[in-house]
């Protein structure tokens, strides 16, 4: 099912081009050039999704987005040409998802959306593959080759993290931050053994990974794997 | 403009200190005039009346009576202190004095008149004014401190002189700053409202850009095109938003978020977005971080992060097709060093230290690195360009004091 994106932004030539974007990454769009036009269609849409401009011609986004918080609970991307701290952090402060300053590139546009939802949308008994290695997040549980294999709560977390920015590097601050609650000093170590077993279970030869690959000084990024 | 208006101030400053300086001068002045003659004569001085006043062997004559105003009154005392002569001398005033009565109203008051004397052979002439009309006080003084005044009042004046003066400098200044304010703020609306509107217009170009640069459907020529439309619009969204910076930095409008920043966490998460944003695609990137753990600095991330990206992103744009870019930290006694080296960009000076903008309100160039070195001082510190292979840049952080 493609998710529906509400667009406000009373630009029609950025509107149009957002809509091309969107449309053709396969998003269903619809959109309102004020805020009167997006409180009355709000309702029939139904989305997804909102992309809200900050300044519209009949009031401003930051009002606009309590009044359709007020309807409906989706989440909601700030598109602004304010790049003030002040403007981001109201719009971040209020509950927004993200704040996008213009101008931006299709695709990062594209990558925060997917971000965002996915965030907001994850389906918790998802399965996923990673070569010859099948995960369930939902059951917490690997095959590879069609064998369990068994991973600590610490190898899931690890796996999971560098599952969501697939493709990515992760800084090994994050990771620490994610396995132990916080970017603490002198952990990176226990984290090079935990990445070392957690290659042991879904690498065929752990001595010369395909899937969880080590960028020297920074981190560890998880490749993407064929039609991923 | 700066300079023109602190020389406007310094000389209203001065030309302050000169009126007060004039003023006290003439009140001087006229204050020497005043006492020349003894300080003592409030209408027509006593030796006048007393030359009109003769004995003739058996009356007194007074030939002055168009000396003696209305409402004054005279009177002539023998050396027995009894009244021998008097003109519109008051009922109350007593014809005989006792040496008590002459000792007291010469300093004094007689019967709260006031009144001056004038010491004659045949006695002691007597003018008398109005109740009310003359305030007289006897002043005795130390002759050593007396000496002093002078020394007293020159010190008092100086003091005057400088508070008025501070104050005058005060007033001026805030008025300097009040007006420099009123300019920045009309100057940064300025360039926000432009760089505002100039934003929605560039996503277009760059979006519509960008989605030709990958159809696959297009001639490569064209496509080499849409990238370098692409490309060029976010050199120009860079500089928007650097421009929008360093204004608001130049007028002290931008508030720093700081909080407690491992300089580890930062520059790896810098280096980890560099790579996963596609900008070192074309170069190599090395981190180079101390074995041992760096302290902690106090610095707002959003800022350092900007000015760290900005050096990456300058080492990318001046040396297509690519080159090894490094990226590190090192302490350096109290400082931090934030450095990145790749490439040879040519700074023009070797060190930067920020100057204001242009006169006209213009940036001067190369807002990029103006910008950097504007975000070190803001945290305290300074930013070093190094010309050369590698270029390197060096932001140099106070380490949070614990």
């Amino acid at each position: 099912m493609a998710y529906r994106i509400f667009i406000v932004d009373d630009e029609p030539a950025l509107q149009k081009m957002v809509k091309e974007i969107l449309t053709q990454e396969g998003y269903e769009t619809d959109a309102a050039l004020s805020c009167a036009q997006a409180l009355e269609r709000f309702r029939c849409a139904v989305p997804d999704a909102v992309l809200l401009d900050v300044m519209l011609p009949d009031g401003d986004g930051f009002s606009l987005f309590g009044k359709l918080r007020e309807i409906r609970d989706v989440p909601v991307i700030f598109l602004s040409a304010r790049d003030e701290d002040e403007a981001r952090l109201r719009g971040l402060g209020l509950g927004a998802d993200d704040y996008i300053t213009k101008p931006f590139l299709p695709q990062e546009l594209l990558l925060r959306l997917k971000a965002v939802l996915r965030r907001v949308y994850r389906e918790t008994s998802a399965l996923s593959s990673l070569g010859n290695v099948k995960i369930d997040w939902g059951k917490c549980t690997v095959h590879r080759n069609g064998r369990e294999v068994s991973l600590t709560a610490k190898e899931f977390t690890l796996l999971k993290k560098l599952w969501e920015a697939r493709g990515n590097i992760v800084t090994i601050d994050t990771l620490c931050a994610a396995l132990w609650d916080g970017p603490l000093v002198g952990y990176e170590n226990t984290l090079m053994v935990h990445i070392r077993r957690l290659r042991e279970k879904i690498e065929e030869d752990p001595s010369h990974p395909q899937f969880l690959l080590t960028v020297r000084g920074l981190g560890y990024r998880l490749k993407r794997g064929e039609g991923q | 403009m700066k300079l023109r208006g602190l020389q406007k101030g310094a000389m209203l400053v001065t030309v302050s200190a000169l009126l007060i300086f004039g003023i006290t001068l003439l009140g001087w002045f006229a204050f020497g005039c005043y006492i020349s003659d003894g300080g003592q004569d409030w209408n027509v001085p006593m030796k006048e009346y007393s030359k009109a006043l003769t004995w003739d062997g058996k009356n007194y004559t007074f030939t002055g009576e168009n000396l003696l105003e209305e409402d004054h009154w005279m009177m002539l005392l023998n050396p027995q202190g009894q009244v021998v002569w008097s003109l519109r001398k008051p009922e109350d005033i007593p014809e005989q004095f006792t040496l008590t009565d002459v000792a007291s109203f010469t300093r004094w008051y007689l019967e709260d008149y006031p009144v001056q004397c004038w010491v004659r052979p045949d006695g002691l002439l007597v003018a008398g004014s109005p109740r009310g009309s003359v305030w007289k006080h006897d002043i005795a003084m130390n002759t050593q401190d007396l000496l002093q005044t002078p020394i007293w009042f020159v010190g008092i004046f100086l003091l005057a002189l400088g508070s008025v003066l501070g104050l005058a400098w005060l007033v001026v200044g805030r008025w300097f700053h009040q007006d420099q304010q009123i300019r920045d703020a009309a100057r940064s609306n300025w360039i926000n409202g432009v760089s505002h509107d100039i934003r929605t217009p560039l996503s277009v170009v760059m979006g519509y850009a960008a989605q030709l640069e990958d159809a696959p459907d297009i001639n490569l020529l064209y496509r080499q095109k849409a990238s370098a439309i692409r490309s060029q619009s976010q050199v120009i969204r860079d500089l928007v938003n650097d421009l929008n910076l360093t204004m608001r930095l130049d007028c002290e409008m931008q508030a720093l978020r700081k909080e407690l920043l491992r300089p580890e966490t930062f520059l790896r998460q810098i280096g980890a977005d560099f790579l996963n944003g596609g900008m070192g695609t074309e170069a190599d990137f090395e981190i180079d971080l101390p074995e041992t753990p760096l302290p902690e600095i106090n610095a707002d991330p959003y800022l350092l992060r900007r000015a760290v990206n900005n050096l990456l992103t300058n080492c990318v744009r001046h040396n297509s097709p690519g080159c090894l870019i490094r990226l590190g930290a090192r302490r350096a006694d109290r400082w931090i060093l934030l450095w990145v080296e790749g490439g040879t960009v040519t700074a023009s000076k070797e060190t930067v230290s920020y100057q204001p903008l242009e006169s006209d309100g213009g940036a001067a160039h190369g807002t990029g690195l103006r910008l950097v070195a504007q975000i070190a001082a803001a945290h305290g510190g300074k930013a070093e360009f190094h010309n050369g292979t590698p270029y390197r840049c060096e932001l140099w952080l106070p380490i949070k004091e614990s």
